[in-house]
């Protein structure tokens, strides 16, 4: 098989593989396990880019906030399931690499869903934004 | 023992029955749903799923139907026992058509450095006298392991017993162990009828699927 027949058929196996990808992998345990990706920011306009992993071990929620060399650990993770709140705090490094104290307050919309969201605010310092995320599948 | 007397055929009619209520087929020792020992997370969810009428059960969009959901699948359950494999098979005629090992030399489950969780998990058995038991580790967050939608992690310990207390009625028991999800362990199950004379019949969710009223919204 020639390279140029080849590489359509890849593109339609990564095509079939996205398609499929909400239904093999759906997260069904904690509604705060996984992967979420979203930002904050004070308007539309200037968003920053935020990358949670979080995890249940039984007792507490623990997780990181944008995995890598940036990442700073999740502290002071409060669960209210009876109203789906969830409350965070972390020493978050920014691009420029400069250390703030945030906190985050947001709510689980769509719980029953895989790809649910986390709705809420962002307090950094003496900014306070909206912040959204999506739950990784 | 599970299976048809020799010369002989059938299949156990999965399909109803659950872990908990005492009505039906259920088992008159099962918890009402009130005193199952949720953790407040994993009843707000349960609850949840109830109340949106389960339209997100990924067992609608033809997941593997790991634990007890494979005993109420719809379309039919076969158990064979294999003794000089030393395994038992189940396998179901519904869903996707899912097939369980369930590993009967006596090895222990994998460390989890060693084994990457799956639907299904790891099974090993034994017999116990006439009942089937069954411990089962390393299952994966992708599925409910009941139609009721009860939550589950990835620390799901299962314990089953499946006995035949006469040839056409399968006596069937599980202990849901998960301590991330649950307070302290809790048991439930349900009978299954035997259909004589019988094979279940060709059904491939992905092909046909029969449970569209769960595909709402989606």
């Amino acid at each position: 098989m020639s390279r140029a027949m080849r590489q359509p058929m890849k593109l339609r196996a990564v095509a079939v593989l996205v398609l499929l990808a909400p239904w093999l992998i759906a997260q069904e345990g904690h509604p705060l396990k996984g992967t979420w990706h979203g930002s904050w920011g004070v308007n539309a306009q200037d968003r920053t880019p935020v990358t949670l992993v979080m995890d249940w071990d039984g007792k507490s929620v623990t997780g990181i906030i944008n995995p890598g060399v940036r990442s700073s650990p999740i502290e002071k993770a409060a669960f209210d399931p009876s109203n789906w709140q969830f409350h965070f705090e972390a020493n978050y490094k920014d691009r420029a690499g400069a250390m703030a104290r945030v906190a985050i307050d947001a709510k689980i919309q769509d719980v029953t869903n895989p790809r649910r969201s986390l709705v809420g605010t962002w307090t950094q310092g003496d900014k306070k934004g909206d912040f959204k995320a999506v739950r990784d599948n | 023992m599970l299976a048809a007397a020799p010369g002989k055929t059938g299949y156990w009619n999965a399909g109803t029955g659950g872990l908990t209520g005492k009505n039906g087929m259920n088992l008159p020792t099962n918890l009402d749903i009130g005193e199952v020992p949720f953790q407040p997370w994993s009843k707000a969810l349960y609850e949840a799923r109830r109340a949106d009428q389960q339209k997100n059960d990924p067992h609608a969009r033809c997941v593997p139907p790991g634990g007890p959901r494979q005993f109420h699948t719809p379309y039919g359950l076969l158990i064979y026992e294999l003794p000089e494999a030393k395994r038992v098979l189940v396998l179901s005629g519904g869903g996707p058509r899912t097939w369980r090992v369930i590993f009967m030399d006596g090895r222990p489950h994998p460390t989890s450095d060693d084994f990457i969780p799956t639907f299904l998990g790891h099974s090993v058995g034994k017999w116990e006298g006439d009942t089937l038991a069954v411990d089962s580790v390393g299952f994966n967050e992708q599925f409910w392991f009941a139609r009721a939608g009860y939550p589950h992690t990835d620390a799901l310990h299962l314990i089953e017993h499946i006995s035949r207390p006469d040839y056409n009625t399968l006596k069937y028991e599980a202990t849901i162990d998960d301590p991330k999800a649950y307070t302290k362990t809790w048991t439930g199950g349900h009978y299954i009828y035997w259909v004589p004379d019988e094979d279940f019949e060709e059904y491939f969710c992905q092909d046909n699927n029969r449970d569209p009223s769960h595909l709402v919204g989606q």
